[in-house]
């Protein structure tokens, strides 16, 4: 249950909650406003297994986040929460293994099947 | 004739009369008399006084005497008359005494007289007589004169006559000698033909003819010929040349026979001869009428005939020649009845008997005739009794016109007025035919229907008063007439049994040549403007669609943040949860007293209330996204029965659901139409819309309190659509909810129970995103079914 969760989201309450929530759950959490600085997380150390992440974001966008990161650590598994209404997987990201079951749309009104999807990637078991 | 007329046989007047003996007799009588009183006095006086007068000489008495007495011996004598005196004596005896002289005197006087009257008498007596025989025999030479006369007078009158005959006569009389030159004719010559007989007498006939022509000269030769062998000749005929005082030659003709004395000798011609120059000219005039009617009524078209009671042709046209494919001679010198087909012709007989018996003219409106070309046509008959001139015999008369195109052209007339009339009745327009002052002429199925009365019915009725909607259409209908251009009165609101109706009603002016007229065309476009409505709020919901699609992440961000913010909060107080507890712990805060008081003062209800609105405000913004033209890569064929057990489950399990009714108290009935499984739709969107009906129906059927609630899902194929149906049996609505149940923002549940986009977010996905229909039946009191009807063939969205 040590394994770290990261959160790249620019809303900061978003991200806040988001983290509040998960580590009531017991996971670590790396939250960031932008992939520049996770990035920089990851490259000083930083292990996780599971990301969540926001699309519109200030430095790039998520998908591109998300293609850069899977080149650096191809373990690593996505969760996408947007804001967007008209959001759909590019196909590359599908095929890195992404599909709709994992895109949580805004405002998440129960934060609990994210939370458990995390988790479920977090411990290493294949999303359901 | 003569105009005087022959005399009456009367006798001639006594032009000899018989003499009036008045005057004889009286002097007769008078004599007579006379002598009768000289007696009677001398007897009175001395009737014996002869005794006495003896002796006394008479002698003037005595010398006349004997001429005028009787034979008497005694007084034969005169000188015997002294002894006559004694002689007396000797009879008479002597009596008294002598006579006195005078006596004597007497006596003598009376002698003398006595014969002298005797003599008188006598004479008398004998020129009586004598004038008797001289009157009788005038008599007689007066009757035979009489006689004479009346021959000599019947003689004259005959003598008249014939003179009257003669020149009354249209002949002249001609003679020639035996040189065969005119030596005589009579003044009927002139008077008829004009030609002064000197230019004839000494002529021969020849010398005196017009020859024209080779046949002419040939007649001429005949003529001739026949003269000269001195044969008797009637009727010649010819032409003279000469013109007389008319100008143009005249044509003659003649009779003749030879002349011949008691010994045979040849003495020359006699004849009559006669102008017919007039008769030759009305010959030739009739003719020319009788040529130029035939040729009027060869050019008529129609056939014109005459038959007879055997069905022979006693005169035809070219028209009727040509049905029969004859020429005009060929038809009328045909011994036998015309022959076609049997049925026609036996008719057309018994036709023309019954006009030549009745006497009575006949009509055929229509009769088939088949002619020689095998070509059935049509003719109107009419036929008439006819008296053929020369045979006394009844025929028949008879004009048949073909109307073989009239009547194909009458049908086609008719035929296309039912073409017309169908086209017109097809027309979903109200199309009503008025006259210029508005009464109705025509009316289409349609405009029956809406007015509520048959074409018959209303014509000539006031359009207004069939249609009182139309009523102030009136105004229109006069415009366009008057400027010739229709006249538009678009989306006009009608009150349609106190129904609010849209109708587009145009008014076209009818520009035929003698009637002008309009039509007014109204469509009902209650349906289009409803429709279009709906498609003006759709279009609303597209941009609120795009304007949602635009700003959602701008808003889902800040209810992201409330939402999550509130559950994060709920959770961190919630007494039971040992992260909870550490902090609590490590700071000295009882959680449990802590949780009352949040309890106590509503603060945990309130953060409730934060958390349902922002899942509210979530909700509707996810509505609004769906406003939204979608790709269709979300289109998947779609098992209809999965999809809708799916939907059953989460509706089931649907929070809010769960929260204010319990599906499962719900009776649900299947009736799948295991045929159709199947459906190219978008799964999710389709889903929504399903457990969106399904909610709607719990919902209302839970706030009626229906005892046994009672959905039914139902699915069948119709035609090119899958058709799904949601049944309840829930209180239903009312007509007005009915039609504005699809619009946004429309609800009939309390406010805060919904967003009011539900029905129009399915309606929106249903005909938008798929082509499809979502309709709603419903009354009050008896539920409600929508059904969503889903296109099976894939149509490219619009």
């Amino acid at each position: 249950m040590n394994h770290w969760i990261l959160i790249v989201d620019d809303e900061t309450m978003i991200r806040e909650n988001l983290k509040a929530y998960l580590e009531d759950e017991g996971w670590r959490v790396a939250a960031f406003e932008a992939v520049a600085p996770a990035l920089a997380w990851l490259r000083t150390g930083g292990v996780c297994r599971v990301c969540i992440m926001d699309m519109r974001l200030p430095d790039m966008d998520g998908n591109s986040a998300i293609r850069i990161l899977h080149q650096l650590y191809p373990d690593m598994k996505f969760l996408i929460h947007t804001g967007s209404s008209s959001y759909s997987l590019p196909e590359d990201l599908r095929a890195m293994g992404l599909d709709d079951r994992r895109v949580y749309h805004k405002p998440l009104s129960d934060m609990a099947p994210l939370a458990a999807a995390a988790g479920r990637l977090a411990a290493g078991e294949e999303a359901p | 004739m003569s105009a005087s007329p022959p005399r009456p046989p009367s006798s001639p007047p006594p032009r000899w009369p018989i003499p009036s003996n008045h005057w004889a007799r009286r002097w007769r009588w008078r004599l007579a008399f006379a002598v009768v009183a000289s007696i009677v006095a001398i007897a009175v006086i001395d009737p014996f006084a002869y005794r006495q007068t003896v002796g006394s000489p008479q002698p003037a008495a005595l010398v006349t005497a004997p001429y005028s007495l009787p034979p008497n011996p005694e007084l034969a004598v005169p000188e015997r008359c002294a002894s006559s005196a004694t002689l007396l004596d000797r009879w008479l005896g002597a009596a008294g005494p002598e006579p006195s002289e005078f006596e004597v005197m007497l006596r003598y006087t009376i002698w003398l007289l006595l014969p002298l009257g005797l003599i008188t008498v006598a004479a008398l007596l004998w020129s009586w007589l004598l004038r008797r025989q001289v009157a009788q025999r005038t008599r007689q030479l007066q009757r035979e004169l009489n006689e004479r006369q009346q021959v000599e007078a019947a003689l004259r009158e005959s003598e008249a006559r014939f003179r009257d005959v003669t020149e009354a006569a249209s002949d002249w009389i001609w003679e020639m000698d035996e040189n065969l030159r005119f030596t005589y004719l009579s003044e009927r010559f002139y008077a008829l033909t004009g030609i002064a007989p000197q230019y004839v007498i000494g002529r021969t006939r020849w010398g005196l003819a017009d020859i024209n022509t080779a046949a002419d000269a040939q007649k001429w030769q005949r003529h001739r010929e026949m003269l000269e062998r001195r044969r008797p000749f009637r009727d010649f005929v010819y032409q003279t040349g000469l013109h007389g005082n008319r100008n143009e030659g005249r044509y003659l003709k003649v009779s003749g026979k030879p002349v011949h004395d008691a010994q045979g000798r040849f003495l020359g011609y006699r004849g009559t001869g006669t102008d017919i120059t007039e008769q030759i000219k009305a010959e030739a005039a009739l003719h020319e009428s009788e040529l130029r009617l035939r040729r009027i009524i060869d050019l008529v078209p129609h056939m014109i005939f005459a038959r007879d009671r055997q069905g022979r042709f006693l005169l035809a046209n070219h028209a009727t020649a040509d049905a029969y494919g004859l020429s005009v001679e060929e038809l009328v010198n045909r011994k036998v009845p015309i022959s076609g087909v049997y049925e026609e012709t036996e008719r057309m007989l018994a036709d023309d008997r019954e006009v030549i018996e009745s006497g009575v003219s006949k009509l055929l409106a229509e009769e088939t005739f088949t002619d020689h070309a095998g070509q059935v046509r049509t003719l109107q008959t009419f036929k008439i009794p006819f008296v053929v001139p020369g045979l006394n015999e009844t025929a028949v008369l008879g004009v048949a016109i073909d109307i073989t195109e009239q009547k194909r052209a009458k049908e086609e007339v008719a035929r296309m007025r039912l073409y017309l009339r169908n086209i017109i009745d097809s027309m979903p327009s109200v199309l009503i035919g008025v006259d210029p002052w508005g009464y109705i002429t025509v009316l289409n199925q349609p405009a029956e229907q809406a007015g509520g009365l048959s074409w018959e019915a209303a014509q000539g009725r006031f359009f207004g008063d069939v249609f009182p909607y139309l009523e102030s259409q009136f105004e229109p209908v006069r415009q366009a007439i008057r400027l010739g251009r229709p006249i538009k009165t678009p989306r006009m609101t009608l009150d349609v049994q106190g129904e609010l109706h849209y109708a587009d009603v145009m008014v076209y002016p009818l520009m035929a040549d003698s009637a002008s007229g309009a039509v007014i065309r109204m469509d009902d476009v209650t349906a289009r403007v409803r429709i279009e409505s709906m498609m003006v709020q759709t279009e609303k919901m597209l941009s609120v669609g795009g304007l949602a699609a635009g700003m959602a992440h701008e808003i889902n961000n800040p209810l992201g943040a409330i939402l999550q913010g509130s559950q994060n909060i709920l959770r961190r107080v919630a007494p039971d949860m040992p992260q909870n507890q550490a902090v609590a712990g490590a700071i000295g805060v009882d959680l449990e007293r802590l949780h009352r008081y949040l309890e106590q003062r509503q603060i945990l209800h309130f953060l409730e209330g934060i958390r349902e609105a922002g899942a509210r405000a979530a909700k509707i913004v996810a509505d609004m996204l769906s406003f939204s033209r979608r790709s269709e890569s979300r289109f998947a064929p779609v098992d209809l029965e999965d999809m809708l057990e799916t939907v059953l489950r989460l509706a089931a399990s649907d929070y809010d659901l769960k929260k204010k009714y319990d599906f499962k108290r719900i009776d649900i009935q299947r009736d799948y139409d295991p045929a159709l499984r199947l459906v190219h739709c978008d799964k999710t969107e389709i889903e929504q819309v399903i457990l969106n009906l399904l909610k709607n129906a719990a919902q209302a059927m839970a706030e009626e309190g229906v005892p046994t609630p009672t959905i039914t899902l139902r699915t069948c194929r119709e035609a090119e659509y899958a058709l799904i149906e949601v049944i309840d049996n829930g209180p239903g609505m009312d007509e007005k909810t009915l039609k504005r149940i699809f619009e946004p923002f429309f609800t009939t549940k309390e406010v805060g129970a919904g967003t009011g986009l539900g029905l129009s977010v399915s309606y929106f996905i249903v005909t938008e995103q798929h082509n499809g229909r979502l309709a709603a039946t419903s009354k009050p009191g008896q539920g409600a079914r929508f059904s969503i009807r889903l296109p099976l063939t894939r149509e490219p969205s619009p």
